[in-house]
């Protein structure tokens, strides 16, 4: 990071090349799903890290800062949009699938439905569940990036867990509480 | 929480493939880091550097002397004296010849009207 500050064009890539599948990623999930928008904020966030590298604190690790202000983008985005709403009320038209309902779901479709499900619960605990059991966090990391008392983190986790069991039975045995 | 289920929902997720971002991103976010570099060498060379060192509290005792230099010099140097005796201007109209008092000059002066009177 200190490379890039002084201008090392270089150090810029190699940090890009490791964090765009990540980032992408969340922001694609964060998001709606949607490949353009996750392509929008991805370029947004490098380029707030190319405009104001000062503003990384060395004191964090790289990956719980950068995620934190990915986060705050989402937060914002979701403050523009009023998302949380549209959610709600789609889940409110949605007629209720029998999700899982069939053993022989492939692993994609799985992953798919358990999004559907996160989605309806909205993004607090979905940025939780991600940062957690996609990036692969610890439960300390994801309360310092949503800037959140540890306690907090662990009943979103817990709830986001118990709606995902109760919506899917595949799950239902395997998830345990 | 169970570690099974941590497990199994953290293998999911992390098998799960989405694509890869847009390429033009990485190139426009290339181009936007070499333009601000290239903007930030620019500054480096300019005068900005001189007065935010000149205006700041740094080197307060050297920058003290220099003012104090200038002011001696400004004080002292005879283009900055002012002569009663000259007119720095001179307007064909309004200005009148100021003589100064010169007793050769003086003398010259009382000869020629003595030379008058003989006419």
């Amino acid at each position: 990071m200190q490379q890039v500050v002084s201008g090392d064009q270089a150090a810029f890539s190699e940090l890009y090349l490791r964090y765009k599948g990540r980032m992408y990623y969340y922001f694609y999930r964060m998001l709606g799903n949607s490949a353009d928008t996750a392509n929008d904020f991805l370029q947004e966030l490098f380029m707030k890290l190319i405009e104001k590298p000062e503003s990384y604190n060395p004191a964090y690790s790289f990956s719980t800062w950068l995620y934190s202000v990915a986060n705050n983008m989402c937060k914002n985005e979701y403050r523009k949009r009023g998302i949380r709403q549209e959610y709600q009320e789609a889940e409110a038209l949605e007629p209720q699938i029998d999700y899982l309902s069939d053993t022989t779901i492939e692993h994609g479709q799985v992953v798919e439905k358990i999004f559907a499900t996160l989605d309806s619960l909205g993004e607090e605990h979905r940025s939780a569940f991600l940062l957690r059991y996609r990036e692969g966090f610890s439960i300390k990391e994801v309360a310092e990036i949503l800037e959140l008392p540890e306690g907090t983190v662990k009943s979103r986790l817990f709830y986001a867990k118990k709606q995902l069991a109760e919506k899917l039975e595949y799950l239902k045995d395997q998830i345990e509480f | 929480m169970d570690k099974n289920s941590d497990q199994l929902l953290s293998n999911a997720l992390r098998n799960n493939r989405i694509g890869e971002p847009d390429k033009a991103v990485e190139e426009r976010l290339m181009y936007a880091f070499l333009l601000k570099n290239s903007k930030d060498r620019v500054r480096q060379n300019s005068f900005s550097s001189f007065a935010g060192w000149l205006f700041s509290g740094q080197s307060f005792a050297l920058k003290t002397v220099m003012v104090s230099m200038v002011f001696f010099f400004s004080i002292f140097n005879s283009q900055f004296t002012f002569d009663s005796g000259k007119i720095s201007a001179g307007d064909s109209i309004s200005s009148q010849r100021v003589l100064v008092a010169d007793s050769a000059h003086y003398i010259q002066l009382v000869d020629s009207i003595k030379k008058d009177t003989l006419y």
